[in-house]
């Protein structure tokens, strides 16, 4: 028997022409836990489809060993018979199951006649759990009940019920608060113990830095350098993954910070679903002139929800007034937020950002299309100017798309990103909203987001930036709002401010 | 790899592969028939079938395409077109009177079908089966299920007109200027933009296909009476939608709607007006759908439209039309109507039983999906 648990050699993987993965080794030793890292659009999600025969054997050309022997799986069945699970980023939970019908989905113990064997299966789903150290979860309530970071747990204790080997977990952390993510490396950390090994795939490199062995990075579709943890740092891996150095996370800029613009007044959001529940309650607030204003919290604090409802866009009940230079503005839907010179950036891009069907061009376009047809709806776009001015946008904002007339999806998150803030930048917002722009988008494009930002501020647009990476928020606002359980907690100048500070405050009250 | 090449290819020319399968029809039916089906007589009358079919097309194409569907269009077609037969022939009202009348209630109550669709929040499944039942009712009930006859001779102009030689070869010419403009515009334009152009030869063999086409319609229809008035109709009603899906705000925020609508309402369109104005376009083509087909068959008859909802949404899905949205084409939809014609009027020709029409057609719909559905998977 191999060494190896499991190996790839050679992978190349071509979409008609164009190789995506060219030459991909990959080697993993039972209780190993390997961090892929690479850009986004280097090939690691590719990779992952080859790897769990989502592009059965045959489509792509190489070889893969599972324990020493020519694994030549047909589908995502013949993988996981084998031990080879994937959780993916998106959560493949079924909200309306249970949390038991969900570990189980696919894999029911049933009595005979095909009955469900539920007290079995809840008892074991507990066991699952009990092993993962979630105390507080009731295997007989709907998964939907749970936040997203119990989801993720909830999904790894369906990952272990099928007997996992190989865990491969990508982007895992990306819904997690701080806290969860220290029970997640636990976990993990638990697993290599009893022999598991892990795929672990994060744009959080220091999260990568903590639990992973070794360290794969891939750019371009080509490996790069398979590297021991123990001989490298953050800095290094980040070089390996551009390929170039980069002095600087966060590009901080100087920019003057003039009149208070915008104001929040007492806003309560009530949930749509339960209608007495407060999901933001009584959030008031001021921002200036070029200000970057951060908006810490854990997952739940009701950041989301306070930003929808300034913009129009919470689907509940909402109390309280938006005031812009000194007028009530209406913002009670996202047409007239635009209209009053409010612009967000939503945090679900695939949900809420890209619209698949339209390229890369009408994408941008969408928010102000009628600007080329006389304000009109039913006369001629000027097909001509709005190539122009989808040509500016992208230059301007430093999109790497081939065309403006490429489908949309054919973009890597960071380049969809840059899309959905063209798209808004369009509309000359003065209160430009971004909610956690720049989740899964990769270090590179992250850093021309940050530099775009400073950019607008130094223009004089005030900005709110919604981001659960504390570090982001050090690194790039001027003053940090901390929510908490829909309550404000915390208004700080980012003066000597530290990531211990803003938990500290997010966290604290949440206990009394 | 070389399955996947072919999809790809597939994918890309569908519109090709669709007049192919229209020739394969047409070949297999001219066969069976002794070349009676080729006949312009028969054409004629085939293009005229169709065309009630394809006005409510252009329209159902929107309404797919956003997203939606609506199944209440073939008793709307029932209940306008009874409509315009009762201000006809019980009134005497003069015909522009009566159009506008009916046009106007055909938009009305499309537009009543949108404010309950996108304002009320009620599923266009349910609104269009709540109407189907409830506007076939209303025939049933004013006309007290008896038909009404005789309608004026204007009117029935507007079903069974032709439109004079002379002037369907000025058309013909007309269309083939258009053609060679637009042609010489696109090339242009890709060329300003520093775009890749098709070779010349790609460009000067589609404009002659595209002449050779118009050439052997206008003979054909001039060899038997001339255009028929709801053919033009229907030419100048894909013109219409086809500029409006491809070259206006309104039709981009159609596409953008069926495509993604939370990520179009966050972008700051008012998603529901569109509903709205989609569903009254609807309205509107039912109305003149409703008078073609009264003036077609010269009374207004209560059990007119019945299951051309059917006929309809098959027509879109045959030619490429999205279910979940977001993407098809007017012009593709009238191919997809010209299949379900083409094959209503070969099997009536050759006298086949009315259930084995019902049979093939279904087949030939859910084949023509299940066609288009393994061509996308690749692409997903």
């Amino acid at each position: 028997m191999s060494e190896y648990l499991f190996e790839m050699k050679g992978i190349v993987k071509r979409f008609g022409g164009v190789a995506a993965l060219d030459g991909i080794d990959l080697a993993i030793q039972p209780g190993e836990c390997i961090g892929l890292c690479g850009e986004n659009g280097a090939g690691k999600s590719t990779l992952m489809k080859v790897l769990s025969a989502v592009y059965p054997y045959g489509t792509w050309d190489g070889e893969i060993l599972w324990q020493g022997q020519p694994l030549r799986a047909a589908s995502i069945r013949d993988t996981e018979a084998a031990g080879l699970i994937i959780i993916h980023q998106e959560l493949m939970l079924v909200p309306e199951l249970t949390v038991t019908e969900n570990i189980f989905l696919g894999n029911e113990i049933t009595l005979p006649g095909g009955r469900m064997d539920y007290p079995a299966m809840n008892r074991r789903a507990e066991e699952l759990l009990a092993e993962l150290k979630l105390f507080d979860v009731n295997v007989v309530l709907p998964v939907s009940h749970y936040g997203g970071g119990h989801q993720q747990l909830i999904e790894i204790a369906k990952a272990l019920n099928k007997k996992a080997k190989l865990l491969i977990l990508d982007e895992p952390s990306s819904s997690l608060t701080t806290s969860e993510i220290e029970v997640l490396l636990d976990i993990i950390r638990g697993l290599k113990a009893k022999g598991v090994a892990c795929v672990y795939i994060s744009h959080k490199l220091d999260e990568v830095a903590a639990i992973c062995d070794t360290i794969v990075v891939i750019r371009d579709g080509k490996h790069i350098a398979t590297t021991p943890m123990a001989q490298l740092d953050v800095r290094n891996i980040i070089t390996q993954m551009v390929g170039r150095e980069l002095t600087q996370l966060y590009p901080k800029q100087e920019h003057a910070l003039g009149e208070n613009v915008f104001e929040a007044r007492h806003i309560t959001c009530y949930d749509p679903e339960r209608p007495l529940r407060k999901r933001v309650d009584d959030v008031s607030f001021s921002l200036r002139r070029g200000e970057i204003l951060g908006i810490a919290g854990l997952v739940g604090a009701g950041r989301t929800e306070l930003v929808s409802a300034l913009f129009g866009s919470w689907q509940g009940r909402m109390e309280g007034e938006v005031w812009l230079h000194g007028k009530k503005i209406d913002t009670s839907t996202p047409l007239k937020a635009i209209r009053a010179g409010l612009a967000m950036v939503p945090e679900d891009r695939k949900q809420h950002g890209i619209v698949r069907d339209l390229d890369v061009g009408q994408n941008i376009t969408l928010s102000v299309l009628d600007q080329f047809a006389h304000g009109s709806s039913v006369l001629r776009i000027d097909g001509a100017g709005e190539l122009r001015a989808v040509r500016e946008e992208i230059t301007r904002i430093g999109l790497r798309a081939a065309s403006p007339f490429l489908p949309i999806t054919s973009l890597s998150g960071g380049n969809q990103q840059k899309a959905v803030l063209a798209k808004m930048l369009l509309t000359a917002p003065q209160v430009l909203i971004l909610d956690e722009p720049t989740r899964g988008v990769d270090v590179g494009a992250k850093y021309e987001i940050y530099k775009l930002m400073f950019e607008l501020a130094g223009r004089g647009v005030a900005i709110i930036m919604v981001s659960s990476e504390l570090a982001e928020v050090i690194g790039i606002a001027d003053r940090v709002l901390v929510m908490g359980e829909g309550r404000l907690r915390g208004d700080f100048i980012n003066h000597e401010l530290t990531q211990e500070m803003l938990l500290a405050a997010a966290i604290d009250q949440a206990t009394t | 790899m070389n399955l996947s090449l072919i999809k790809q290819k597939f994918a890309q020319y569908k519109i090709v592969a669709l007049l192919i399968a229209i020739a394969l029809i047409w070949v297999f039916f001219s066969w069976r028939t002794g070349g009676g089906f080729v006949s312009p007589r028969n054409l004629s009358n085939l293009m005229r079938q169709m065309a009630v079919t394809g006005i409510l097309a252009c329209a159902m194409s929107f309404v797919i395409i956003a997203g939606e569907i609506d199944l209440s269009v073939g008793s709307l077609l029932g209940l306008l077109g009874g409509a315009a037969a009762v201000l006809d022939v019980t009134h005497h009202l003069p015909l522009p009177l009566t159009l506008f009348i009916v046009l106007l209630s055909g938009l009305l109550l499309g537009m009543f079908n949108g404010v309950l669709v996108a304002y009320a929040g009620i599923p266009s499944f349910i609104v269009g089966l709540g109407g189907m039942l409830a506007y076939r009712g209303i025939v049933l009930g004013v006309t007290g299920g008896s038909t009404i006859a005789p309608v004026s001779n204007e009117m029935v102009n507007l079903g069974q007109g032709y439109l004079p030689d002379v002037l369907g070869v000025g058309l013909g010419v007309l269309l083939m200027a258009v053609a060679c403009l637009l042609t010489w515009r696109s090339r242009t334009n890709l060329a300003r933009h520093g775009l890749p152009r098709p070779a010349g030869w790609q460009d000067g063999l589609r404009l002659g296909i595209i002449g050779l086409v118009l050439f052997a319609f206008i003979r054909t229809v001039n060899d038997y009476e001339g255009i028929p008035f709801p053919v033009l109709l229907l030419l100048v009603l894909l013109g219409i939608f086809s500029y409006v899906a491809n070259q206006t705000v309104f039709g981009r925020r159609v596409y953008a709607v069926g495509s993604n609508l939370e990520a179009t309402r966050l972008s700051g369109i008012n998603v529901r007006a569109v509903k709205l104005w989609i569903f009254g376009l609807m309205g509107l083509m039912c109305a003149l759908a409703g008078v073609i087909n009264t003036a077609r068959l010269a009374a207004g008859s209560p059990s007119a439209g019945t299951t051309a909802e059917l006929d309809v949404i098959a027509a879109c899905f045959i030619g490429g039309t999205s279910m979940r949205g977001g993407s098809g084409t007017v012009h593709g939809a009238l191919i997809g109507a010209l299949v379900m014609a083409s094959l209503d009027n070969g099997m009536s020709m050759l006298d086949v039983d009315a259930y084995w029409q019902m049979i093939v057609k279904g087949c030939i719909l859910t084949l023509a999906v299940w066609v288009d559905v393994a061509t996308r998977a690749s692409r997903r």
